[in-house]
């Protein structure tokens, strides 16, 4: 049976390209342009959905971009919106979450034992006894939730754009569409984004039976193209409101981040539905729907129904489906003057009946509860808020259309922080105050009438022109309407309940009495423990009922009650579209491409990929470090040392500098020394270490480690700002790569490239020197970091491949290899170097770590010396010593972070460890107690398996055991 | 506050900023030690219009921000040593 | 069907009676009043008058119970902390948690899932190590994993993270569960309130009456109240509450924000949190995927929501769970989470006589509402805080004896 009208002017679907699709098994047919909803109500099909909790059968609601009791599953995407989703060719359409279809929902059998499961049962049973909880859980959790996941959905990256633009106008019904326009005689940059697919609101299918508002759709359409300034989007909807006016707009394609100077809300009204027992029965829709159904799609609703309506807008419905060639039964007005106005009388005119001052008491629904098959309607009592059921009459029907009133689509209006009042003469929240640079317009301001909605548009643009600081003259207000849009309370009880507010939910108007009668009575309270407004419609079709019933329960008005919080997102937004790609900043060294044909395989430092070691066939991971370490012994070892941070400090004050910024002294360091440079913070914890490298009486190039050199420049910046020191700092991280070459045979390698003689005389180690390899200026410095001779080169980046290169090569016949951090860490430790991050955590302070060495406490300040004077009266807790396992030691092997564990209780961990093919021993280092950490102690170290293995203090200089 | 100015670059996304805390005075260096503590530790929690240190990070510029932490809307922003300039 | 359900299908009249009383206008004195009608507050009222029989108590909330970071928390439950001190102190409020619902009789659906923090990093894994040795070492569950076992118990998660981090490990913690954030409120305020602990919702504390060092009242919006004993315990709003009594703190304020996607059959068993990625997650018993992030980098005392925080932490989420991509994102939202700079809390007596602070909970408060209840209230009755919490005092920042927890709590709360 096709409910399909013939062709009318302005409708969404292609009549010429058919769309074939299944649902639920059975074959199917639509027009493009239909979306899955229309395509199927065309058919006959009634039941799309079923729901949440009771898994009753549901059909169209709303039909404005929030039915969620129609979400679909095609096989490969999941909770796919029915009244939003075009349907498209070959689709095979199932409805989520049922068991054994739609229409045998095996679950079904939930609706009937629903009295066992009043409001907010899940907090009331299951836990008692304990053991069975779990047991309960899993049935729970079965039950839950809506579509199954597809884990083989691709991973779908949406485009991100940025726009900025003076004026944003959200929503082009005829209030945006004539502030947009308004907006755009400026000659501004204006952009008025809707979510439908095509523009016009309400002015596309609120038609009342006359051709007003298509006409004025046409006109002021007509007016918004002729301004190239203004830039339309449909389709689109604002997801959110963002400080600083930044609204994300969602499209199929994509996000565009727009950020505007103003922002118009005309977003409008969300139709709420009366709630009467079983208004959930498909057929039973709001008046919207309807008019959707019949003006975009060209749909009958349904063929004989009744409109239950509590304002003037169910009479507009009422011509539209007359007009439509649908017979309306009856129209059912809770008001009780209603008969006697000039709207009743009209449609009196057209055969249409008024009964007013009634309800609709209940549905009742045909055999198989997929279709309504009579409605009852009893007198309404407006002070008791009954039904007065002596008075009963059936009538016959297969659908009602629901027009109780509206809620403003105010979501974005509160994220922007306006205040809101309840107007009395509307029956609606407005705007009381707005923030600045914010403007509504049309239906969210309470305005109804088309033409004061076209006032109210111009209005609010010439407010955001003024805003923006045109002169533009204001223009004078619109009043909210003044005849009451929504019913103050259509609620009507029913002794059987099934009375539904919100229909993602199913709560029942005695769940909300009930919450209260708990003690919700408060409405966040009340939200959470119904959960009114927590599913994927948020609330759009049911926080207003829900608060006007609290209002009734508690005998206060309703602007008293207040609303929930309205949070982002205003729909439901993919993680796809928000998601984009993921940052994750990685750094490579000039070498990256060497270390790489070199086999390197890479480990993250900070941002920075580093070499951990050179694969070589055959060998394990442990014996290729091994390899490495023995060659920085025995011959000589190269590192890729690039991502080092490196700074320079020039200026007359620069040692100054460096006597504030770290704890050692370097006024008196000599031009071609290095010196170790210690960093605290303020209260004394030990933050990064590294060297300084004096050039020049007022030139200092600092080395550090990799991880913090961001962090330790950005620093360095901040101090220099409160210091104004006489003095400049250059981050040249990016500027030199660098590289060691350590080993006993690492001077005989170098010593043919470089300009300058290597004798230990002439560069000692802890020096620095200017020169240069085959014609590449590089800065020479010897440190001992990893092994007694080691030169560390700077090189400038473009170089930098080209000098590895002829290191590399004259390497090549003395054994000269590569290695990676993991040999690096080894060498360091062996030479008995402890690493900051490493050996020390975020509160370790250098007495803990043996630096007392490195702090010259005469120095008038540096960082962290008043904490230290503070820190160094209190007894130390802990002490980061040298250790070595027993000669021989063959047991299980300790782990770092391992504990060192003394009586039962923790004493200290280990915070390196290895077994040192150099010393022939298993060395490392750990926090013990102090009276632990005198040279020959022995202490504990807890081992995985619980084992306690025992150590020995030792030198740190491990190298000096070697065997 | 979404958008933030900094004193020589402009207007900027806040992506681009570090926020670099209250900005405070150390008390002098004879101070007792409960005092030193409190300075190094303690902060003024409480909303209210503060200094605070912001870096650009692309450009490498720390500068002074005047900010209600409650509302979040920063008054001026200026370098540090020129309070006075507006 | 459990048989207690029949009564509210059976019975004529609505069974259920209130939760607590409606009280408005509060009475001239209390023995004990504490401002904040959030889990922590409720929590300590309740064992007052349990286990101390101190029941002539007001709680204060400025609000309605539970509407603070209580109700905004994405209710992850765990001690796998780094310092012995926090895991002792965490492990004993898990072990309340897990008999809680029985003796509040209110099902908390407290669920023990396992939690697992994923680790992509050689020092991530050390890290890991040490809390797992630590927490074997207290006698809480947890050791690192390997790849394998995380594929086993999550076989959706892409363990290279689309290449970008690949997971080396993980620190696997069996008892981390989730729970019923707000029935925790309701539970004890019911429990408090039978008790005879008087709450008064819409009552906001304006400012604390301090003489010669001692607390003798509060003033509020509801008139004066004379007390000798006031209890702060107001996460987000502490330093408000301490700048009345002219406390100092360690306590800055940054918003923390999480969200959670529309419901979906259940297939997320275990909670997952990623450091590298800045991402935890865990799916409720309502089918929604609830995750969140790191705090938001700078103070503000707002609970406004910024895209920048969505952006980040669903372009995460595709790494790990790459088929997410038209799973969609319901609500957003945030709380004002109170750090301390070793993130560990604040709690125990203060300087001003009959001031007490339960304070500090910043992101990873909520797991402690029972013992943290327990323990304030011990305090209270005895001035004189059990050693459970002696590292958590306030005087350990002038001490600089800092209990470094950040290592355990930055990302996974
Ligand atoms: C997004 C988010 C995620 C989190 N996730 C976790 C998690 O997974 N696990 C975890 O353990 N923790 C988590 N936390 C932290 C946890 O939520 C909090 O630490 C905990 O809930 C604090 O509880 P509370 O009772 O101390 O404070 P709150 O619940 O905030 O209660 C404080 C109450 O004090 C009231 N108040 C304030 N000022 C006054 C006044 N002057 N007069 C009267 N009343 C006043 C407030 O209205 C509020 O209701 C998270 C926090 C957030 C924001």
């Amino acid at each position: 049976m096709s409910a399909r009208l013939a062709k009318q002017k302005g409708e969404w679907i292609n009549r010429s390209t058919a769309v074939k699709f299944s649902f639920e098994g059975k074959e199917f047919s639509g027009f493009e342009g239909d979306s899955i909803t229309s395509a199927l109500w065309a058919s006959g099909e009634q039941v799309i959905g079923r729901s949440f909790k009771y898994h009753r059968p549901r059909g169209i609601l709303s039909f404005a971009n929030h039915d969620v009791n129609i979400m679909l599953t095609d096989g490969m995407d999941t909770n796919i919106r029915g009244d939003v989703v075009p349907v498209r060719n070959g689709m095979a359409l199932e409805a989520v979450n049922t068991d054994g279809g739609v229409k045998k929902d095996k679950n079904r059998f939930i609706d009937s034992i629903s009295p066992l499961l009043p409001v907010g049962f899940y907090y009331k049973a299951f836990h008692t006894p304990r053991k069975l909880f779990p047991f309960w859980e899993n049935i729970i959790r079965k039950a839950a939730g809506l579509g199954v996941v597809n884990f083989n959905y691709p991973r779908i990256l949406k485009r991100k754009k940025h726009r900025h633009c003076d004026v944003l106008v959200i929503g082009a019904g005829a209030s945006g569409l004539s502030a947009a326009y308004e907006a755009g005689k400026s000659g501004l940059r204006v952009m008025l984004v809707d979510e439908n697919l095509q523009i016009g609101g309400s002015l596309g299918f609120d038609w009342g039976g006359t051709q007003e508002a298509a006409n004025l759709l046409k006109d002021l359409l007509a007016k918004v193209e002729s301004l190239p300034n203004v830039e339309v989007i449909a389709a689109a909807y604002a997801a959110g409101y963002y400080p600083d006016h930044l609204i994300p707009v969602v499209t199929a394609d994509g996000m565009i981040k727009v950020r505007a100077n103003a922002v118009i809300m005309a977003s409008g009204a969300f139709e709420q539905p009366p709630v009467f027992r079983n208004n959930d029965i498909p057929g039973v829709m709001l008046g919207s729907a309807a008019q959707r159904l019949l003006h975009r799609y060209s749909v009958k609703p349904f063929s004989n129904g009744v409109v239950f309506t509590a304002n003037d807008y169910g009479y507009r419905v009422a011509q539209d489906l007359l007009e439509a060639g649908i017979k309306v039964a009856a129209v059912v007005d809770l008001r009780s003057d209603a008969k006697d106005g000039p709207l009743a009388a009209q449609l009196a005119r057209r055969g249409v009946k008024t009964i007013s001052g009634s309800c609709i008491y209940e549905v009742q629904p045909n055999a198989g509860k997929t279709g309504v098959k009579s409605v009852t309607v009893a007198e309404y009592d407006e002070k008791l808020n009954e039904a007065l059921t002596r008075s009963k009459v059936t009538i016959d029907c297969d659908g009602v259309a629901m027009c109780a009133g509206w809620a403003p689509a105010a979501n974005l209006l509160y994220q922007a922080g306006t205040a809101m009042r309840y107007d009395y003469g509307v029956h609606q929240f407005v705007p009381n105050k707005l923030p600045a640079g914010i403007f509504a317009a049309g239906r969210v301001n309470g305005v109804y009438a088309l033409e004061q909605k076209v006032q109210d548009g111009a209005r609010a643009a010439s407010l955001a022109l003024r805003h923006i600081g045109l002169g533009t003259p204001e223009l004078s207000s619109v009043s909210p309407s003044n005849t009451a849009q929504s019913h103050e309370y259509p609620v009507v009880p029913h002794p059987k309940g099934k009375n539904f507010v919100d229909f993602d939910e199913d709560i029942q108007v005695k769940d909300f009495i009930n919450a209260a009668k708990e003690g919700f009575d408060n409405i966040e309270l009340m939200k959470r423990f119904t959960t009114v407004g927590m599913g994927p419609s948020q609330g759009k079709h049911s926080n207003m009922n829900a608060i006007r019933i609290l209002a009734r329960v508690r005998g206060v008005p309703v602007e008293q009650i207040g609303t929930t919080t309205s949070r982002p997102f205003f729909h439901p937004t993919p993680i796809g579209h928000l998601g984009g790609r993921g940052f994750h900043p990685h750094r490579l060294t000039p070498l990256h491409d060497m270390n790489h044909k070199l086999g390197a395989v890479f480990t993250d430092v900070g941002a920075w990929k580093r070499a951990a070691y050179y694969q070589v066939p055959g060998l394990s991971l442990a014996d290729t470090v091994l390899a490495e370490v023995e060659a920085v012994r025995t011959k000589a070892g190269i590192i890729d040392s690039s991502s080092f941070g490196k700074i320079e400090v020039h200026g007359p004050d620069a040692a100054l500098f460096l006597e504030r910024f770290f704890t050692g002294s370097y006024s008196v360091q000599p031009v071609g020394s290095s010196r170790y440079t210690m960093l605290l913070d303020e209260s004394g914890v030990v933050i990064d270490d590294g060297l300084a490298h004096r050039l020049a009486d007022d030139l200092f190039y600092l080395s550090s480690g990799t991880s913090n050199a961001a962090a330790v420049y950005r620093e360095m910046q901040r101090w220099q700002q409160m210091w104004q020191l006489d003095i400049g700092l250059v981050n040249v991280t990016g500027s030199y790569a660098a590289i060691n070459i350590a080993g006993p045979l690492a001077r005989q390698v170098l010593s043919g490239l470089v300009n300058v003689s290597l004798d230990e005389s002439a560069m000692p180690a802890q020096s620095i020197c200017e020169a240069e390899i085959a014609g590449v200026p590089v800065r020479l410095i010897r440190v001992v970091f990893v092994s007694d001779t080691t030169y560390e080169l700077h090189i400038p980046t473009p170089q930098a491949a080209f000098v590895w290169e002829r290191v590399m090569g004259a390497g090549h016949a003395l054994g000269l290899k590569p290695f990676g951090t993991d040999a690096q860490r080894l060498l360091r430790l062996e030479m008995g170097h402890a690493m900051p991050g490493i050996d020390t955590d975020g509160l370790t302070n250098p007495y803990e770590i043996g630096a007392d060495h490195a702090l010259s406490l005469d120095k008038p300040d540096f960082i962290g010396k008043r904490s230290l004077q503070i820190i160094a009266k209190r007894p130390l807790k802990k002490i980061l010593v040298a250790f070595a396992l027993d000669a021989g030691y063959a047991g299980e092997m300790p782990f770092e972070c391992n504990l060192v564990i003394r009586d039962g209780e923790i004493e200290g961990r280990v915070t390196s460890i290895a077994y040192s093919r150099t010393v022939g021993r298993v060395i490392g280092f750990a926090y013990v107690a102090p009276d632990h950490s005198a040279l020959e102690s022995r202490f504990q170290i807890r081992a995985d398996s619980g084992a306690l293995v025992s150590a020995t203090v030792v030198s740190s200089h491990f190298i000096a055991m070697q065997k | 506050m979404k958008l933030l100015t900094c004193p020589v670059n402009g207007t900027r996304p806040l992506s681009e900023f570090v926020f670099g805390g209250e900005y405070r005075v150390a008390p002098p260096a004879d101070c007792t030690d409960a005092e030193w503590a409190a300075y190094v530790h303690n902060r003024s929690g409480a909303p209210g219009i503060k200094n605070e240190w912001w870096y650009h990070a692309p450009s490498g510029t720390w500068f002074i921000a005047e900010r209600n932490t409650l509302t979040d809307k920063v008054m001026r922003t200026y370098l540090k040593g020129q309070e006075g300039s507006k | 069907m459990p048989l207690r359900l029949l009564k509210y299908a059976l019975s004529k009249d609505y069974p259920g009676t209130r939760f607590f009383k409606a009280h408005e206008t509060p009475k001239k004195s209390y023995d004990v009043v504490i401002i904040g009608g959030g889990g922590h507050g409720l929590a300590a009222a309740y064992y007052l008058a349990k286990e101390h029989g101190i029941t002539n108590v007001a709680v204060l909330e400025k609000g309605y119970i539970g509407g603070g970071n209580t109700g905004r928390n994405t209710t992850i439950v765990r001690s796998n902390y780094l310092t012995p001190e926090g895991v002792k102190f965490y492990d004993a409020s898990v072990k309340i948690y897990e008999g809680l619902s029985e003796e509040l009789d209110l099902n908390l659906f407290y669920s023990t899932r396992g939690h697992f923090t994923l680790a992509h990093t050689e020092s991530a894994m050390r890290t890991m190590r040490w809390r797992a040795e630590v927490n074997k070492h207290v006698g809480v569950e947890s050791y690192v994993v390997g790849p394998d076992e995380i594929s086993k118990a999550c076989p959706q998660l892409d363990m290279s993270c689309s290449g970008q981090a690949p997971i080396l490990g993980a620190l696997y913690h069996a008892p981390g569960s989730v729970a019923r954030h707000d029935g925790v409120a309701w539970g004890y305020a019911r429990g408090a309130d039978q008790l005879g602990v008087e709450i008064f919702q819409n009552t906001e504390v304006l400012g604390i009456d301090v003489k010669a060092g001692k607390v003798v009242g509060v003033n509020t919006n509801k008139g004066y109240i004379a007390t000798s004993k006031v209890l702060s315990a107001v996460a987000g709003f502490t330093p408000r509450i301490c700048e009345m009594v002219d406390l100092d703190t360690p306590i800055v304020i940054h918003p923390l924000q999480a969200c959670v996607t529309e419901p979906m059959k259940p297939w997320l068993d275990t909670i997952l949190v990623s450091g590298s990625l800045h991402v935890y997650v865990s799916q409720s018993s309502r089918g929604e995927l609830v995750m969140g992030s790191s705090l938001d980098p700078y103070e503000v005392h707002s609970t406004r929501s910024t895209l920048d925080f969505v952006e980040g932490l669903t372009s995460h989420m595709l790494d790990m769970f790459p088929f997410l991509s038209n799973i969609k994102v319901v609500r957003q939202w945030a709380g004002m989470a109170d750090m301390t700079p070793d993130f560990a809390p604040i709690m125990g007596k203060t300087p001003i006589e009959g001031f007490y602070l339960d304070a500090g909970w910043g992101t990873w408060g909520f797991k402690a509402t029972p013992i943290s209840g327990k323990t304030m209230a011990e305090t209270i009755a005895r001035d004189h805080a059990p050693d459970l919490i002696h590292s958590f005092r306030l005087s350990r920042f002038e001490d600089y004896e800092l209990t470094g927890e950040k290592g355990a709590a930055s990302v996974g709360h």
